[in-house]
């Protein structure tokens, strides 16, 4: 229904208040799939376990997901494995933070 | 859609009133300084003990117990017993270390009922410590840092329970060996330990730092519980190599905890250099240097380095580790409550956009040449230097209690 392209689309108007990019461009999104009948699946990490808004934030991606028309239900899986690092997020990511 | 849990942030009502309280304390301890005489200062002067109970209860036990609200839950993934609690805390907190300092400064009969007041606060906090802790199924180190903490804070609680009681009349008791307990337990065995364990929370998390090894923390832990035990074991067998031992390893232990910080500081993302980042230099710059004034001090057993080296600890390392937090977790709280529930509604501020910048750098400025100039000014017994620290630090103190206010307001 939705292609992975049209999903981290979605996803990225959810931006990390405390460094200011959105989840995509900070390479927090790992996968998204939609099937034909509107269910769609996020994979995702956080920058860490320890973060105060991790509930907050996958509310915001579950409900950018649901924005789109015809989605039915979405299921945010927040994994652990493999690790976020810097090297995940896009070159200009690291630029403004300085990293690269 | 499923509801949002409040768990990891309770109510900023709850928890403003915490850090309000703590920076006007913390302009309160600076103000404090011009009525302190450089040219007679020893570790036993009321004054002194004054200035320090005002600024370690008043401003440091304050901020950290606010902190805690918020970051207990982060730490322990799990949700308080009984968060309403806090909102006692702070009320006896205030009124207890008022008492005390005033104990200090004029009415010594004032000085153990601060103190029982001070010990209530604290045994209320502990015990919701700890019932929160025992809704943990499995400790990993940083848990087992706070069970560790709060445990030195318990028995420094009890022990400042009997100094109380002693300064009454009540009971007999060696006042003299029960304030080193004292002192030790809760400034080495509660503050040190807390910041070891939580630092290892924070700092990756604002600094985006990753791969660096735990295993120094895990040293330092038990480095710096060991020292506390030992110094503990000393104030009451009269054992004068267990102290001194117990003050080497307390030493070696934060040196290991620096090397730890200077590896998070290395694998950190983020490279700029915010109020957050330079407060936290400042802050370990002023631990490193006052690690080595305790070397100095060990060879010479000169007064003054002794109360250099408590200087710098208290408010350089504490203080200005306290303050650079401050301008992470206030603006959380504040966007958490304020905007969270209007993203994907309006615009909302970033975290960075709710703080101030002329004012935060004024803070850091003012503070960091004030903490500088009373530090040599303590060195070299020179009142007039004292004073010029101090008019430095309170300007910087007014600047940051406006930070926070702002912070608090910002709409």
């Amino acid at each position: 229904m939705y292609t992975k392209e049209e999903l981290f689309k979605a996803i990225s108007t959810v931006i990390d208040p405390e460094v200011g990019f959105n989840l995509v461009e900070m390479g927090l999104i790992y996968d998204a799939e939609c099937d034909e009948e509107g269910k769609a699946k996020v994979t995702m990490t956080l920058s860490t376990k320890a973060c105060p808004l991790h509930q907050m934030i996958v509310q915001w991606v579950k409900e950018s997901v649901e924005k789109l028309d015809g989605i039915q239900e979405v299921e945010v899986d927040l994994v652990w494995e493999p690790e976020w690092n810097i090297t995940m997020a896009d070159d200009h990511v690291k630029k403004a933070l300085g990293g690269g | 859609m499923f509801s949002i849990s409040q768990d990891f942030a309770p109510p900023f009502k709850l928890i403003s009133p915490f850090f309000i309280l703590g920076s006007l304390f913390y302009l309160f301890s600076s103000c404090y300084i011009f009525f302190i005489d450089a040219s007679s200062l020893t570790t036993l002067d009321t004054g002194v003990l004054g200035f320090v109970h005002l600024f370690l209860l008043g401003f440091v036990m304050m901020v950290i117990f606010g902190a805690m609200a918020q970051l207990v839950p982060v730490v322990l993934e799990v949700g308080h017993f009984g968060v309403e609690l806090f909102y006692a805390i702070w009320p006896l907190l205030l009124i207890g270390t008022l008492l005390m300092v005033a104990g200090f400064v004029a009415l010594p009969a004032l000085l153990p009922y601060g103190g029982v007041v001070v010990l209530i606060s604290m045994m209320i906090f502990v015990m919701e410590i700890f019932l929160t802790i025992s809704k943990v199924k499995k400790l990993n180190m940083v848990m087992s840092s706070v069970l560790i903490s709060n445990t030195f804070l318990f028995f420094g609680i009890i022990v400042g329970l009997v100094m109380a009681l002693a300064y009454a009349g009540t009971i007999d008791a060696d006042i003299a060996s029960l304030l080193r307990a004292h002192v030790y337990l809760v400034i080495a065995g509660y503050i040190s330990v807390t910041i070891m364990g939580l630092s290892v929370v924070l700092l990756p998390m604002f600094g985006l730092s990753h791969g660096f090894s735990m295993k120094p923390l895990e040293v330092a832990l038990y480095g710096m519980g060991s020292s506390v035990v030992l110094v503990v074991l000393s104030s009451f067998l009269k054992f004068a190599f267990l102290e001194y031992a117990g003050y080497a390893l307390a030493i070696v232990s934060l040196f290991i905890y620096f090397y730890l910080v200077l590896s998070i500081y290395k694998t950190r993302a983020r490279k700029e250099n915010d109020i957050y980042v330079v407060s936290l230099i400042f802050s370990y710059i002023s631990l490193v240097i006052s690690l080595l004034m305790g070397i100095v001090y060990f060879i010479t057993s000169y007064e003054p380095i002794l109360l250099a080296i408590g200087w710098l600890m208290f408010v350089g390392y504490f203080g200005f580790l306290i303050t650079g937090h401050i301008y992470k977790i206030i603006p959380f709280l504040v966007w958490f409550e304020r905007f969270s529930p209007l993203v994907g509604k309006q615009k909302v501020p970033m975290l960075v956009d709710m703080v101030p910048i002329k004012s935060s750098s004024a803070q850091f400025i003012f503070c960091a040449a004030g903490v500088s100039l009373v530090c040599v000014a303590i060195l070299l017994q020179n009142d007039m230097l004292l004073k010029a620290g101090a008019s430095f630090l309170v300007v910087g103190a007014v600047a940051f209690f406006r930070s926070v206010l702002y912070m608090i307001n910002f709409k």
